[in-house]
């Protein structure tokens, strides 16, 4: 009997311990100070997703350098994230804590489809901006009339798939394609995006395999069913580990399909060469595309948005390693955050904000384009047209290094 | 029939794999009751260790690999002394949960140290194959296999001939008996968890170069050694052994074979397998039941 | 009455439960009610773990049960989400009960794979079935907001959803072990073959408690999926069902009000703890606070010192504490065992 009340009063004084805490005051504009402006958003730090950990360090790496330089419109920018381990539910928890706890001003790059969908109609009730979620999922650009709040940044998964559909068509059309694919959204946008850009040409994929991500032994059976079918093109449509190991398997296999595509996601020079040192013989002339600079590549070092970001990792991000291409995102998109709240002038508001993101002309033509973009790539949005960035360029696997090719391709609307 | 054999060889490899984490699984087991969910925690620890005696290179050194069984071998027994030993007289499923914390920040020490990044970690075996009849058997493979098995041979021989050994094979099966007779039980149980972690070493240095080097590389291996040991009647080291490869072998003919189950199901469908084989043989296939007294 | 419990025990529970939203901010009441969902969900852990002896690394599941219920009725069938509580946990209840009859001829690690295989059959038919599930994707609810009549801030709503739930499922619980059915559980887990000696059937006990620990389950994951308003596999993954067993183990198995630990503990350490505690070293040593892992290395050891300081958990360290005079010590003290085998 003692020990229930023991329990029940110690439990009320951890409840009150716990609850102490109390949230930030709102101010008129809620995370708008004289002084700062404050951004959230949630990160895999840890579990099967955590790779992604270096996007948001590129972000604080590139707000701590524009406040160095005097923030924004005098205001600093107070960047803080969350480990939701790719959890949904965490993730709407911690969204909770940043809206009604820390009142942050916008939600800024959240990562991954499904915790970002679990968010979505709970920030747009609140008209709280989720601004540049960190996934391609279509939904997230395409559906902005129902989801006034929410916008996405980089290039969408089915208008990448349908590039790689429209080089088929154009390059390669006597091939016989095998497919690789992730049973989810992600990978079945890709598919949906590649048979589109085939268009009439779509009986060329002789096979699509799929595998689940969860399924944790390599995809075997898939590569040897590619195999066996006599496909000569070989597309992978998958998440960086399943990626390498079906470059290696294939090589295992003896199967030495003439062309390989691969999506961009697992496409990183990093990436690729683990494949190649794990003995892949098929991972040279690889194809892929490409929107950012990419830091592993020495061609960009003469630019002077690479020679910017270097100076920025050095200094704000000194442990990071500058030469993997997630800091590099992160910095990219940083710089058109910082972009827009400057827009905002001296009173910044959500609704400003969101007015600002649905209408961006961040263009060469305007000689005001995203310098960590590849050259002549811009970020642009216009009434109906919310897709930021859509332009992207073929690049090849040469000599451990992706080497753009050619022109610029749209993966939707006109080349700007 | 070629792809019969090669997905029997490539089943083997990964039963192999499965089969010694099972293996390291039972040791502890045996001595203790307790079932070490860390050892795939462990197993990704040391491996990242071998990675970081290679100087993070992309060839594979022999000396790295045994100093790593070294370094397993010692920090096991030492992890057994200070983080499980002060729980000896708590209840058996506190001890469980000490090993969930103990997985818990293993993995998050690992991917604090290395970074999460996907790492590549060199296979000491070359990536063709030899071509016989049409089948495609992997070099990694039968190399993977040998390993193993040389490793688990090794094992045996230890605990069949060498007087430690036997002490340790007393102190397991009768803990009060073997103290009355000298042995200090204790520091039998730290070795015991040495050679486990030797062992979970050698199964994560053959995985990685497979599955590539993450901290969350072995979760799922674990799963499988789980339910190898478990199949093999987890008092068993033969058992462990042959549950590990024939699970593999039965993973990888599942895939093959039966088209309804698609790659989402295949795990789940396995592991009811291995219900059902349990239902005929409740304590597994190499287990005796202990019908225990009041 | 004292079948259920300590009446007065349970009136300050209410009183708390009562002053906590006027006490605490929306966000942190929005945090409470996830405690008195987890609450549910350990006591019906702890009856199948604690007081029966049959441990479980699946339950989980059943709260994914439970939440996909309620989803589905919700979402394609429009029904009003409070009504769909009890709908969970009796479909949870009823496939726990399915999936206990077979369970019950496992012991020990053996069990532990069968429940073990729960969770993963779970997640893979999820993705199997996407048209009747959702898929990956999975499916959004409708949001948090206050229903019947009454006009509140939404986490207040959910708080009270949760707690009035919560303080129906105490003393139910109570009843179930304080009753010849917990008795016969309590058996069980003390000595099968005494059990079966005395006439009560082992199997048909162990199958029972099996149900309604899915029943209670069931219950929390029909709150869960309110409260979360989506659901997909990743919001079920085998984490939850260990972290579940943490939670019995932390409050102390075969205790009930040590559940309220344990549910405090689910609720807070990865969220709200593990990055206060962070932020407190990084100010003595500079340690980078978001570097990935900290949070983990953070969680487990914070996990182990509660082991070690309270190895029969929070009950058993009251007991502790409360056993000291010999005139309040009780009779029946639920016995400090070893709940079965892992």
């Amino acid at each position: 009997m003692r020990k229930t009340f023991l329990l029940i009063v110690a439990a009320l004084a951890v409840t009150a311990v716990v609850g102490a805490t109390a949230g930030a005051r709102p101010t008129a504009t809620p995370g708008v100070t004289a002084k700062s402006i404050l951004l959230e958003g949630t990160y895999p730090l840890s579990g099967p997703a955590s790779g992604y950990a270096p996007i948001p360090v590129g972000m604080g790496a590139y707000f701590s350098y524009v406040n160095a330089k005097g923030g924004v419109n005098g205001r600093k920018i107070n960047w803080h994230y969350e480990d939701d381990g790719y959890n949904p539910a965490n993730t709407v928890q911690i969204t909770h804590k940043f809206v009604e706890q820390d009142h942050a001003f916008a939600l800024v790059g959240g990562l991954g489809t499904e915790p970002q969908l679990a968010v979505r109609q709970y920030l747009n009730d609140n008209k709280v901006p989720q601004l540049f979620v960190a996934t391609g999922a279509t939904t997230f650009d395409r559906d902005y009339v129902q989801y006034p709040w929410t916008i996405g940044w980089q290039p969408d998964y089915e208008a990448e798939g349908s590039i790689y559909g429209k080089y088929v068509v154009a390059n390669m059309p006597n091939a016989k394609i095998g497919i690789l694919y992730q049973n989810d959204s992600y990978g079945n946008d890709y598919l949906r995006g590649f048979k589109a850009g085939l268009r009439s040409h779509q009986s060329q994929i002789i096979t699509a395999q799929p595998y689940d991500l969860s399924a944790t032994t390599p995809p075997a059976v898939q590569m040897a069913k590619i195999k066996a079918s006599g496909a000569d093109t070989l597309v992978l449509f998958a998440t960086p580990t399943p990626t390498i190991q079906a470059y290696v398997i294939g090589t295992k296999l003896g199967y030495k399909p003439a062309n390989v595509i691969t999506n961009s996601v697992s496409a990183t020079d990093a990436f690729l060469t683990i494949a190649e040192k794990s003995g892949s013989d098929i991972v040279e002339g690889s194809l892929s595309v490409e929107y950012t600079l990419d830091p592993a590549n020495p061609i960009y070092n003469k630019l002077a948005g690479m020679k910017l970001y270097r100076s920025i990792m050095a200094k704000y991000a000194p442990k990071a390693n500058a030469n993997d291409g997630l800091n590099l995102y992160g910095v990219a998109k940083a710089w058109n955050v910082v972009q827009l709240l400057t827009k905002l002038g001296k009173n910044p508001t959500r609704a400003g904000l969101m007015a600002a993101a649905r209408k961006m002309t961040f263009s060469p033509g305007k000689k005001n384009a995203n310098p960590f973009l590849l050259q002549g790539v811009s970020t642009f949005t216009k009434g109906s047209f919310q897709y930021p960035i859509t332009q992207v360029k073929l690049v090849k696997y040469v000599n451990h290094v992706f080497q753009p090719q050619g022109k610029l391709f749209a993966g939707r609307g006109a080349l700007r | 029939m070629q792809t019969f054999f090669q997905t029997l060889t490539t089943g083997l490899s990964d039963g192999s794999i499965y089969g010694s984490l099972a293996l390291a699984l039972v040791l502890i087991y045996k001595a203790t009751e307790v079932i070490n969910f860390a050892q795939g925690e462990m197993a990704m620890f040391t491996t990242y260790i071998a990675w970081a005696l290679m100087g993070h290179g992309s060839t594979f050194e022999w000396w790295a690999f045994f100093a790593t069984l070294g370094i397993a071998f010692v920090g096991g027994a030492a992890l057994q002394q200070t983080v499980i030993r002060p729980l000896e007289r708590a209840s058996v499923l506190t001890a469980v949960m000490a090993t969930i914390a103990l997985l818990v920040i293993l993995n998050g020490l690992a991917a604090w140290i290395w970074s999460p990044q996907l790492q590549f970690f060199p296979s000491p075996f070359p990536t063709s194959s030899w071509v016989i009849g049409g089948v495609h058997i992997s070099k990694q493979d039968a190399g993977t296999f040998g390993v193993v098995m040389a490793c688990v041979l090794i094992l045996w021989l230890f605990f069949r001939f060498t007087k430690l050994g036997l002490a340790m094979r007393a102190g397991a099966l009768n803990p009060g008996a073997a103290r009355l007779m000298g042995v200090r039980a204790s520091w039998l149980l730290a070795l015991g968890w040495g050679f486990a972690a030797a062992l979970g070493a050698v199964s994560g240095m053959m995985v990685a170069p497979t599955v590539f080097l993450t901290p969350n590389m072995m979760q799922a291996v674990l799963i499988y050694a789980f339910a190898a040991a478990i199949l093999g009647g987890l008092e068993s080291p033969v058992g462990a052994i042959a549950g590990g490869l024939s699970l593999g072998v039965l993973l990888n003919m599942l895939g093959e074979y039966v088209h309804p189950v698609t790659t989402e199901l295949r795990l789940p469908v396995a592991l009811g397998i291995l219900l059902v084989v349990l239902l005929v043989k409740p304590a597994g296939l190499f287990g005796r039941v202990v019908v225990r007294r009041v | 009455m004292k079948r259920l419990g300590n009446p007065i025990a349970f009136g300050v529970l209410v009183l708390a439960v009562i002053a906590a939203p006027f006490i605490f901010s929306n966000y942190r009441t929005y945090q409470l009610a996830f405690v008195g969902l987890y609450l549910v969900a350990l006591l019906g852990l702890d009856i199948l773990t604690g007081f029966t002896g049959q441990i479980s690394l699946g339950h989980g599941a059943f709260m994914g049960i439970g939440a996909y219920t309620t989803t589905i009725l919700v979402v394609d069938h429009g029904v009003r989400d409070i009504w769909t509580i009890p709908l969970g946990g009796v479909v949870a209840g009823i496939i726990g009960l399915a999936f206990g009859i077979p369970a019950t001829r496992f012991a020990g690690p053996y069990l532990a794979l069968a429940t073990f295989a729960i969770p993963l059959a779970f997640i893979g038919i999820l993705k199997r079935y996407p048209d009747f599930t959702g898929g990956n994707v999975g499916k959004n609810l409708p949001q948090l907001h206050s229903q019947l009549g009454w006009h509140t801030n939404p986490s207040i709503w959910f708080y009270v959803v949760c707690w009035v739930v919560a303080l129906v499922m105490l003393p139910l619980a109570f009843v179930i072990v304080r009753g010849r059915f917990g008795r016969a559980m309590r058996s069980v887990r003390d000595s099968e073959i005494a059990a079966a000696a005395n006439g009560v059937s082992t199997a048909g006990v162990k199958t029972l408690a099996f149900g309604i620990s899915a029943f209670f389950c069931g219950v929390a994951g029909s709150l869960y999926a309110i409260g979360i308003t989506y659901v997909n596999p990743d919001t079920f993954p085998i984490d939850l069902s260990i972290l579940l067993l943490v939670g019995i183990v932390l409050g102390g198995a075969g205790s009930l009000y040590g559940m309220l630990f344990g549910a405090l503990f689910v609720e807070f350490i990865r969220i709200s703890w593990g990055p206060a505690l962070l932020n407190l070293f990084s100010r003595v040593h500079h340690i980078d606070t978001h570097a990935p892992g900290s949070g983990l290395v953070v969680y487990g050891v914070v996990l182990l010192l509660v082991l070690y300081a309270a190895p029969a958990g929070a009950a058993g360290l009251a007991r502790g504490l409360a056993g000291r005079p010999a005139f309040l010590r009780r009779k029946e003290d639920p016995s400090l065992s070893d709940p079965g085998l892992v």
